[in-house]
């Protein structure tokens, strides 16, 4: 009895000590509220490249590169209907994985700004500008003035408003940069994977970004000529931006998400993951490629961004087809086309581009091209196709046999829109920044003389083509209706409706 | 010293006590030395030993409590109604039994027959409320349903949860599947929050215990053996469950464990064999083959394909999957002790096979439980559970669920059991030249080599002390330990097609406690005769913690070693958690009733908790209640009348951590951190739950009928929810106080004992009850509400303002003002682009109906199961329809249609449609399966939850087998449900309970690839010694 007496007592007293804590614990012990910022940008950078990635994940579709095998199997590939689809992972890259690690409530800046950090503040407001005007040119209207300051129901800004407010991220981010403080953390290639903390190359891209986004609204504000500055002062030390991932690794979060691991990092969602797999080059794409038919004589990049299917034959599949085109060859099965995987920017491997310099010389090709200055725009398209196939290693000897054949334009005076349009569509392979050229040309044949109209495209869109994505289903349908509801966003052809800068657009007409 | 004086006083009471029998009874003292008196006396009286034998009606009655009225310790009758018990001459023998009154002696003799009575008044009978208090179920002012252990084990669960289902009004229980690790989820009451956990407070003798079931395992009150229950007391309402305060919103489940009897030592064995096989399972066609559009083509997972051929085999797939499997459970236990000590030790061991292939659990149940009486006003009871729960699980789904989605959708042409090759090697049933990782392989690779496994070491300790200083006083002070430690992995071996084809193994940690720590103070007095007073005071520690290490490892360098230490260097993702939570709260309870006809109370417990910001950390929770037994007033001995009125309102606090914001290591090339997906929110308030109730319990026929009707109306303000928000708050996740919510409802519980003769007894329990909820208030701009993980394409688990809580949202085809269903001028139906309420997942009624009949040695009991209404979101059928592989698809499929509907014309007016349409694979996909209500379906079912055939041989033939009772036990669970579902088994939960973060709560009502229920069979011995 006294032995359990006594054991009992020793058990009552350590528990009872045990049991006392204080209500102060609300904190997870184990985890980081804050870090410097050479320890925020690294992941920033890589959301940005998953971010352009999960709207060029339907893009490319929607601007024909690509098509599904089976045909008229993936709902909003293939019939152009996203009313089924439970989230938008695009909307959730751009403005939390992106957006909210530079300038959310615990994002970046906070960091920065108490450091002095004022360089990582100008790095983050270019990216974030970039972010900002990819994400806007597939949503349209969305929320700036009042995102990030905790509201689940802000305000959607109208999309002129947002290019407003990039012009002045960029502005911004640029001061910064032409005034890094000398007590400012410095900034290394472990920090900037893009450029090692070369600020000048980071206000190149600024002014890159700034080109681009000057670009989709020059034709109806008539700016051709300011958009010239810009470019050149981009051009003046742009070096690409792109993202690159390790050449050998194992590990799915190392690689591209175009790659053929068909990698998912942690948030991905089973939607967003590349399907090039199962899909084939379109009709439109082979035709762009090819030099001459008759003799299988193809632009030599193809064989860069594809590589070849079982059968070594390239044959072109109908947009929303694929292998139900009743017009290839019986018996045609997909190893007759090339193969999507493996190519220039489809290898696990492979970088991910946010901007390339070839899409400068279009911008400048097309902007002297309405400034009726031909020669200029000429040189500007031939710099843009020749940078194009020295990238991706097309040899020498090739690159000026296909200087000089019937593919490219040979007199200034023949250059039209469409051989800019379409010879950037190829420099800008899988890049959504394609499809604003698609829109911004009302899909015209002015600029893109093979496009047409999707077999399996519903009927009930009454033919016309598709001009953005949806927003977030899960979160903005749910939680900011009223802002839905004003915009006309309920609707189920809300996708057909025109963003503001294609609404405007003096294209294609 | 304590330990010696408590000792000492103990023998000295007992001494006085003897002293003064003595005194009366014999001349013999010497009052000038009282030890030495003492020590004579008692001697003498140790030798003065009864026997005899006590028995009732029927014959003898084994353990009945005899003891002597004045003095401590008792024993209990044997088997044949024997007891032998030391007392002496004159002094009083007291008889008493559960269901029996009460008989006192007057020892004349060494030996005394007695024979009791029934009571068939059995107006004492005592419940087991908050904190443990037992509370005489005539003055009780709120609902507390009991469920007795043996009607638990009558239906032959593992799980406690499961055999709770039907036998208590207004509990909704769902288990997510036919399989030992998926959790089951019970909602008192109707769901009171949107996100997280909706399930009662669980509380095991006295102390909290953990019934989480993370990475959607099986919730962790299955670890407790039902075998070791004596019974448990469902605290529905929040003012039953007041003094609980924090979690009480949900009511509270008072689960007590057997415990020692003093008495001869019983020691009696339980084994069971069950054999388990599949139950309903969902149609699929078997007309058409891989491909898609018409066309067969190898290439796709679809069975859009041409008809199969008349000379190519079609394997009825989720048939051959499912397997018939065995399982065993044993236990014993051993009980017993001495006047002073008592003891109960049990061990479990329960080894079951699963139908799904791969799939098994390993149970060790041990439990020792001992009472000491250290002296008349002290004891104490310590316990100690070891739990060993080890379950490996073929099917590994989702945190949506969608356990056999893949099975459903596995096309015909192929046989689901042929996944690999002799040497082990994948089998790939279709794959493209260098495209492994994309290869479609049979599922039973999946289940056969990916299984999940989650082991449980779990050891609860409980130790109380009570200290009875006064005659109207109890002090207790109870400090008990509910210790977890489990490890959940998964594996993905390499060849297996998919982001992980070059291996993966996924292990989480965690050594979970939850330390409570409880003082009481218990003062009962009665004044002037018939005023009884009680008041409870008492304050509470309440400590959670969890602490473990998690990695994730890609790729294997050695393919069949499944260790992070085969896992390329930079291959490993280490994390660790460490979630902590700290709560006190003091708080009392006043009782008075006068005579037993009015009782009033008054509860009323402060909180701190810290899981919100100072501000808002402390709340208060009262509750007021009052019965009236009216019929006390008119003839009081021929029936039973009592009315019941409780008001409370109960504080809950926030899950952990979510007032701030943290960073978090991100894998990414570069690496780094970001912002936590799950965002802070300092401004958190408690949700605040208020729930009125009134109820009558009436009692007819000697109580041979019993009746209890509860009406309640619960309203569950500024919720607490962690939902998915709009990112650019800058967060994915967060914590808020989103709205408000009621449930209303009305229970009624009948039992009866409409026949009754003495071998032949039928008693019968019949449970009904309806809820209906509504969504009151949401933050901000929400309407309408949908569950992350319960969204399934065309329709969606949500809440609606105004409308059912548990709803399904969806879209249905437009339709005119008089209902009918728009066609478009192309022959087709018309769809709608806006979401609304296209169902409700809560049923309109639900029955149980438990039935025991006992003749002589027979008893035979079983339960009815009844549901009406409630619909059932279909996601399995749409998943199957998606594929082309619903039987649907089958019938329908390329047959000519014509759509009863309209057409508009161009002035604005309707005709009938007329034109006739082929229902091809453009329609199925772009048409019919976008639309909800055609996966939204009302179920009602009548099933059979158990049948339990219980034979006892008789006495004579059991001794001579060398045993004192010998049972045989035949049962069957589950034998058979008759619904108009078109899936497989009706009951669904797909992504089961708090299904945790971001998830949504309940998904009761969606079945997204569920596992049927599988039906059971078994037989069982019992064997007393």
């Amino acid at each position: 009895m006294r032995t359990i007496i006594k054991t009992f007592s020793i058990i009552f007293v350590v528990f009872a000590l045990t049991s006392c804590h204080k209500l102060d614990l609300n904190y997870n012990p184990v985890q980081p509220v804050t870090v410097p910022s050479s320890q925020r940008l690294p992941a920033i950078q890589a959301n940005l490249a998953y971010s352009l990635y999960s709207q060029a994940r339907f893009a490319s579709y929607h601007s024909y590169y690509v098509t599904t095998r089976a045909g008229n199997s993936n709902a909003q590939t293939d019939t152009w209907n996203y009313n089924n689809i439970n989230r938008m992972g695009a909307w959730r890259w751009h403005f939390f994985d992106v957006g909210s690690n530079i300038a959310g409530p615990a994002g970046m800046f906070i960091r920065a700004k108490e450091d002095g950090d004022n360089n990582y503040i100008g790095v983050g407001k270019i990216l974030l500008a970039l972010s900002y005007l990819s994400a806007t040119d597939v949503f349209g209207d969305m929320p700036l003035e009042q995102a990030y300051n905790g509201t689940f129901n802000p305000v959607y800004d109208t999309q002129d408003k947002i290019y407003e407010g990039v012009d002045k991220m960029l502005s911004e981010g640029i001061v910064e940069l032409q005034n890094v403080s000398s007590s400012a953390r410095s900034m290394n290639a472990t920090a900037d994977l893009i450029y090692a903390g070369n600020y000048s190359k980071w206000i190149a891209l600024a002014e890159g970004v700034r080109a681009r986004m000057k670009l989709h609204t020059a034709n109806f504000t008539n700016n051709y000529q300011d958009l010239l500055t810009t470019v050149n002062k981009a051009l003046n030390g742009f070096d690409d931006a792109v993202f690159k991932y390790p050449g050998k690794s194992d590990l799915t979060y190392e690689k591209n998400l175009w790659g053929p691991s068909r990698p998912n990092p942690e948030w991905q969602f089973a939607d967003i993951r590349n399907d090039l797999e199962t899909s084939l080059p379109t009709d439109v794409f082979m035709k762009a490629l090819t030099v001459d038919a008759a003799t299988g004589v193809y632009d030599p990049r193809l064989y860069k961004l594809t590589t070849p299917g079982a059968n070594k034959k390239y044959l072109g599949a109908k947009m929303s087809e694929g292998l139900r085109d009743l017009g290839l060859p019986s018996g045609t099965v997909y190893q007759d086309f090339a193969n999507l995987n493996n190519g220039y920017w489809t290898a696990d491997s492979s970088a991910y581009p946010y901007m390339i310099k070839e899409e400068l010389y279009f911008i400048k090709a097309e902007a002297l091209y309405y400034l009726n200055d031909l020669d200029g725009a000429w040189k500007s398209y031939r710099d843009g196709i020749q940078a194009n196939m020295v990238r991706l290693g097309v040899d020498d000897g090739q690159v000026v046999n296909f200087m000089g054949s019937t593919k490219v334009v040979q007199d200034p005076s023949k250059l039209t829109v469409s051989d800019i349009m379409m010879q950037k569509w190829v420099a800008l392979y899988l890049q959504a920044e394609s499809w604003v050229d698609m829109r911004r040309y009302n899909y015209s044949k002015i600029a893109y003389p093979d496009l047409y109209y999707p077999k399996f495209a519903l009927a009930e869109w009454g033919g016309r083509y598709i001009q953005r994505f949806v927003y977030d289903p899960q979160t903005e349908y749910v939680y900011n209706p009223k802002e839905i509801e004003r915009l006309g966003a309920k609707v189920r052809d809300w996708v057909f409706n025109k963003l503001w800068w294609a609404e405007k657009s003096t294209l294609g007409k | 010293m304590l330990n010696m004086r408590n000792t000492l006083l103990f023998s000295l009471a007992l001494g006085l006590v003897v002293t003064s029998v003595e005194a009366k009874t014999s001349k013999v003292s010497n009052s000038s030395n009282l030890a030495a008196a003492t020590a004579y006396s008692s001697n003498r009286l140790v030798q003065n030993t009864v026997t005899g034998t006590v028995s009732d009606a029927n014959g003898p009655m084994p353990g009945v409590t005899v003891s002597v009225v004045g003095a401590s310790g008792s024993v209990r009758t044997d088997a044949n109604g024997q007891f032998k018990i030391t007392a002496a001459l004159g002094a009083t023998l007291r008889f008493s039994s559960v269901g029996y009154v009460s008989q006192d002696v007057k020892v004349a003799g060494n030996t005394l027959n007695v024979i009791l009575k029934e009571d068939d008044n059995a107006l004492e009978e005592v419940v087991v409320t908050a904190l443990g208090i037992e509370r005489n179920k005539k003055n009780l002012t709120y609902s507390v349903q009991n469920v007795s252990g043996d009607d638990l084990r009558a239906s032959n669960q593992g799980n406690i949860l499961n055999a709770l289902q039907g036998q208590v009004a207004g509990a909704q229980i769902s288990s997510s599947g036919g399989s030992p690790g998926l959790p089951t989820e019970i909602i008192l009451r109707g769901s009171s929050t949107l996100t997280g956990d909706n399930q009662p407070l669980m509380i095991v003798d006295g102390i909290r215990v953990n019934n989480s079931s993370s990475n959607g395992t099986v919730n962790r009150v299955a670890d407790i053996n039902p075998a070791d229950i004596e019974d448990i007391s469902i605290l529905k309402g929040a003012a039953a469950a007041a003094l609980y305060g924090i979690d009480a919103a949900s009511g509270a489940i008072i689960i007590t464990t057997k415990k020692g009897k003093a008495g001869v030592m019983q020691v009696a064995g339980t084994y069971k064999a069950f054999v388990e096989t599949m139950g309903r399972l969902p149609r699929q066609q078997q007309i058409y083959t891989t491909g898609t559009g018409g066309t067969y083509d190898e290439s796709s997972g679809s069975s859009w394909g041409r008809k199969f051929r008349y000379d190519e085999t079609i394997y009825n797939n989720v048939e051959r999957f499912f397997q018939t499997a065995l399982t065993h459970d044993a236990n014993v236990n051993i009980n017993g002790g001495s006047e002073n000590l008592q003891y109960y030790m049990s061990g479990g061991y329960r080894k079951a096979g699963s139908m799904v292939p791969n799939t098994h659990q390993d149970k060790i149940n041990f439990l020792i439980k001992g009472t000491a009486k250290l002296s008349s006003k002290l004891s104490v009871t310590a316990s100690a559970n070891y739990v060993q729960n080890n379950i490996q699980e073929g099917l590994g789904g989702a945190s949506e669920g969608g356990w056999i989605n893949s099975i459903l959708r596995f096309p015909l042409k192929y046989d689901i059991l042929q996944y690999e090759k002799p040497n082990g090697e994948p089998w790939y049933a279709y794959v493209e030249e260098g495209k492994e990782r994309d290869a479609r392989i049979s599922p039973m690779w999946g289940v056969m080599r990916n299984p999940r496994n989650n082991d449980v070491d779990r050891f609860i300790v409980n130790g109380s002390i009570d200290y009875k200083p006064l005659d109207w006083l109890t002090l207790n002070y109870r400090l008990g330990q509910d210790y977890t430690s489990s490890r959940y992995r998964t594996v993905t071996t390499p060849g297996t097609p998919g982001t992980y084809f070059n291996g993966r193994v996924t292990e989480s940690n965690s050594n979970s406690r939850y330390l409570t720590s409880t003082f009481n103070a218990t003062m009962q007095k009665k004044f002037w005769n018939d005023f009884n007073f009680s008041l409870i005071l008492g304050a509470n520690s309440d400590y959670y913690e969890s602490r473990g290490p998690a990695y994730t490892g890609e790729v294997f360098l050695v393919p069949d070693i499944f260790s992070p230490n085969v896992i390329e260097r930079n291959g490993i993702l280490l994390t660790e958690s460490l979630p902590r939570r700290q709560r006190y709260a003091v708080y009392g309870d006043f009782n008075v009733s006068y005579k037993n006809l009015v009782t009033l109370g008054v509860t009323g417990r402060n909180d701190w908790t810290s899981t919100l910001s100072p501000q808002h950390r402390q709340f208060y929770s009262p509750s007021y209640s009052g019965s009236f037994t009216y019929s006390e007033l008119i003839n009081p001995d021929q029936w039973y009348g009592k009315l019941r009125l409780s008001y409370a309102k109960v504080g809950k606090d926030a899950p952990i951590y979510k007032t701030n914001t943290n960073l978090k290591q991100v894998a990414t090339v570069g690496g780094g951190f970001v912002v936590d997906a799950t965002g802070g929110n300092p401004d958190l308030k408690p949700e605040r739950t208020a729930e009125f109730e009134i109820g009558t319990e009436l009692g007819f026929l000697n109580r041979r009928l019993n009746v209890d009707l509860t009406y309640y109306q619960r309203e569950s303000i500024d919720m607490i929810m962690t939902p998915r928000v709009p990112t650019p708050s800058g967060f994915v996740i967060m914590t808020f106080n989103a709205g408000s919510l009621r449930n209303k409802g009305v229970e009624a519980s009948v039992n009866a004992i409409p026949f009754k003769t003495q071998d032949f007894t039928w008693s019968t329990t019949v449970n009904a009850w309806k809820n209906t909820s509504k969504m009151l208030k949401f933050a901000g701009d929400i309407v309408r509400f949908p569950y992350t993980n319960a969204q399934l394409n065309a329709g969606k688990a949500s809440s609606a303002l105004d409308e059912h809580v548990l709803g399904i949202s969806g879209t249905d085809y437009k339709r005119t003002e008089e209902g009918y269903m728009v066609i478009d001028a192309n022959g087709y139906p018309e769809m709608d682009k806006v979401e609304k309420t296209i169902g409700n997942r809560e049923p309109e009624f639900n029955i149980g109906w438990l039935n025991k009949f006992s003749y002589k040695g027979f008893d035979l009991s079983f339960m009815w199961d009844f549901r009406f209404g409630g619909d059932i979101l279909n996601a399995s059928r749409q998943g199957m329809m998606s594929t082309g592989i619903a039987y649907d698809i089958g019938q329908w499929r390329d047959k000519e249609f014509v759509f009863n509907g309209v057409v508009a014309q161009s002035d604005g007016s309707y005709i009938k449609n007329e034109k006739p349409v082929v229902l091809n694979y453009s329609y199925f996909a772009n048409n019919y399966y976008q639309v909800g209500t055609n996966f939204v379906e009302k179920v009602n079912w009548a099933r059979v939850r158990h049948i339990t055939l219980n034979y006892s041989l008789p006495n004579s033939f059991a001794t001579r087998l060398g045993v004192k009772r010998l049972g045989l036990e035949l049962s069957a669970q589950n034998p058979f449900v008759i619904t108009n579902y078109s899936g497989g088994d009706p009951e669904v939960n797909s992504a089961g309970p708090n299904a945790g973060g971001a998830g949504g709560a309940s998904t009761m009502g969606v079945d997204n690839g569920a596992i049927p229920l599988p039906r059971s069979f078994s037989f069982g011995v019992n064997i007393s010694l």
